[in-house]
């Protein structure tokens, strides 16, 4: 499962430079960046950049709500998968830990402790009310400023197609060295607006991780989870983004099924 | 009391909104800037779609403008093909936008103290000297995609610019005075169009 989740992450690195490419070809059948792509006719928005226009401006178009749709029930049905399947930062999280593995470099990763996502979830949703009280102070949707994937989609557009890149650009490099050198995940975890707001849409029936309650508790799907949970019994935590990991590196698994995907 | 009074013009001026600058234009069918503002979500949709690469996103930090689209008219001017009004997800560009005669983001005016026609004129009529910078250039009036409607010559010579001029900025890049164009669009949907533009630089360089 790890390596289909792998394929599908390369599949959505692609359009940072497929949508370029295509626009420098005249082709527009896909365009815009992962704040809002359009495929053929089918528009997918960033919530957040979306809700944030919405409120400030008392303006609906029916093009935003439509857009929002197709995010929200992925959400819904199958939880926050965005940001383990799809979300091009994660891939390049994922990627530095297995460089960091080949460097023979120690993993940022500290040993699990039982409130640490809670403190992550609290500090995530607070910068998200926070944000979502400055752009609404300022009038002006900013919030986009600390999505990652957002400004390196709209960065590689300008690159490839205009060959320079605008102010916000600089926030990729400081992430990369945060990331690499000083922390395990820390944006993801403790920051990451995108995600907040995508988790407030995940319910107890969405798809999430169950746990049959019998296991050798040889503690591998804890040694594991990239968001620091104990995927036994805290799966329904905001910070659980149905990546899989637990599931795949489950060595009961192989005899019954003892750690799954359910969805109600 | 001073200290009092600039925080009372910090706070009404308040939200940040965009500077006003002339040759800056919003991509053709935008919205009033202040709702602009508020609708742009820095998607990039329309940096995208304009073929001609006329839009550009903006790295300015005043204001908060980042990453919203501009068409810099001394760069390069709006062709006016209509791609990027039907691409903007959250409709800060009306896509209701379609033929080139809708649109309006800006008025062009002329410097009559540099315009070759106008120091033509100037000179046919007895009031300057004959220099080597009088012609009948007419780059602005053979530029125009509206010509005729948008811009037309008085008495032969003299540009003039119409009501229905759409702001394009066509004119501006391909004014052949340097290194200020003779010619300059006045972003319509900005604010403060009365303190702002050209006579602001006038103001900055001392003249007015």
């Amino acid at each position: 499962m790890q390596k289909f989740r792998k394929v599908i992450q390369f599949i959505f690195l692609a359009p940072l430079f497929i949508v370029p490419i295509l626009n420098l070809l005249e082709i527009y059948f896909m365009k815009g960046t992962y704040i809002s792509l359009d495929v053929g006719g089918l528009s997918i928005s960033d919530p957040v950049s979306v809700l944030q226009a919405l409120f400030l401006s008392h303006h609906v178009a029916p093009i935003m709500l439509v857009s929002v749709a197709v995010p929200a029930l992925i959400v819904i049905f199958f939880g926050r998968v965005w940001c383990s399947w799809a979300c091009p930062y994660y891939l390049m999280l994922d990627g530095f830990e297995a460089l960091r593995k080949k460097l023979k470099l120690k993993s940022l990763k500290k040993p699990y402790k039982k409130d640490i996502h809670i403190k992550a979830n609290i500090s995530r949703l607070g910068i998200l009310i926070l944000g979502l009280i400055f752009v609404g102070i300022i009038g002006v949707p900013l919030l986009y400023l600390i999505s990652p994937p957002s400004i390196m989609s709209s960065q590689s557009v300008l690159l490839i197609k205009y060959a320079y890149v605008t102010a916000e650009f600089i926030l990729l490099p400081i992430l990369i060295i945060i990331e690499f050198f000083f922390g395990y995940r820390i944006w993801c975890r403790y920051v990451c607006p995108t995600g907040t707001c995508l988790s407030l849409m995940q319910t107890k029936f969405s798809m999430h991780v169950e746990y049959s309650g019998k296991c050798s508790n040889c503690n591998q799907c804890i040694r594991v989870c990239p968001m620091m949970l104990d995927p036994k019994t805290e799966s329904l935590s905001s910070a659980c983004n149905n990546c899989g990991e637990c599931i795949s590196a489950c060595p009961d698994n192989k005899k019954e099924k003892t750690l799954y995907f359910k969805s109600h | 009391m001073s200290i009092f009074d600039n925080i009372k013009n910090a706070l009404n001026s308040f939200p940040v909104k965009s500077t006003y600058k002339i040759n800056r234009m919003r991509p053709p069918g935008s919205v009033d800037d202040d709702l602009f503002m508020k609708l742009c979500i820095r998607c990039a949709r329309c940096v995208e779609a304009c073929p001609y690469r006329v839009l550009r996103r903006s790295s300015a930090t005043k204001n908060a403008e980042i990453g919203t689209p501009y068409i810099y008219a001394d760069v390069a001017g709006c062709q006016l093909c209509m791609k990027c009004t039907s691409v903007c997800p959250t409709g800060a560009i009306d896509s209701s936008t379609v033929e080139m005669q809708q649109v309006s983001i800006g008025v062009a005016r002329i410097n009559e103290d540099t315009c070759m026609n106008h120091l033509y004129a100037k000179v046919e009529s007895g009031e300057l000297e004959p220099t080597g910078n009088m012609a009948l250039c007419n780059s602005c009036l053979n530029t125009c995609p509206l010509k005729d409607d948008a811009i037309y010559l008085k008495d032969g010579i003299i540009p003039t610019i119409t009501e229905k001029c759409t702001g394009c900025g066509l004119c501006v890049e391909r004014c052949p005075i340097k290194p200020i164009k003779a010619i300059y669009i006045i972003p319509k949907n900005m604010p403060d169009a009365e303190t702002a533009g050209y006579y602001n630089y006038l103001k900055r360089i001392g003249k007015q």
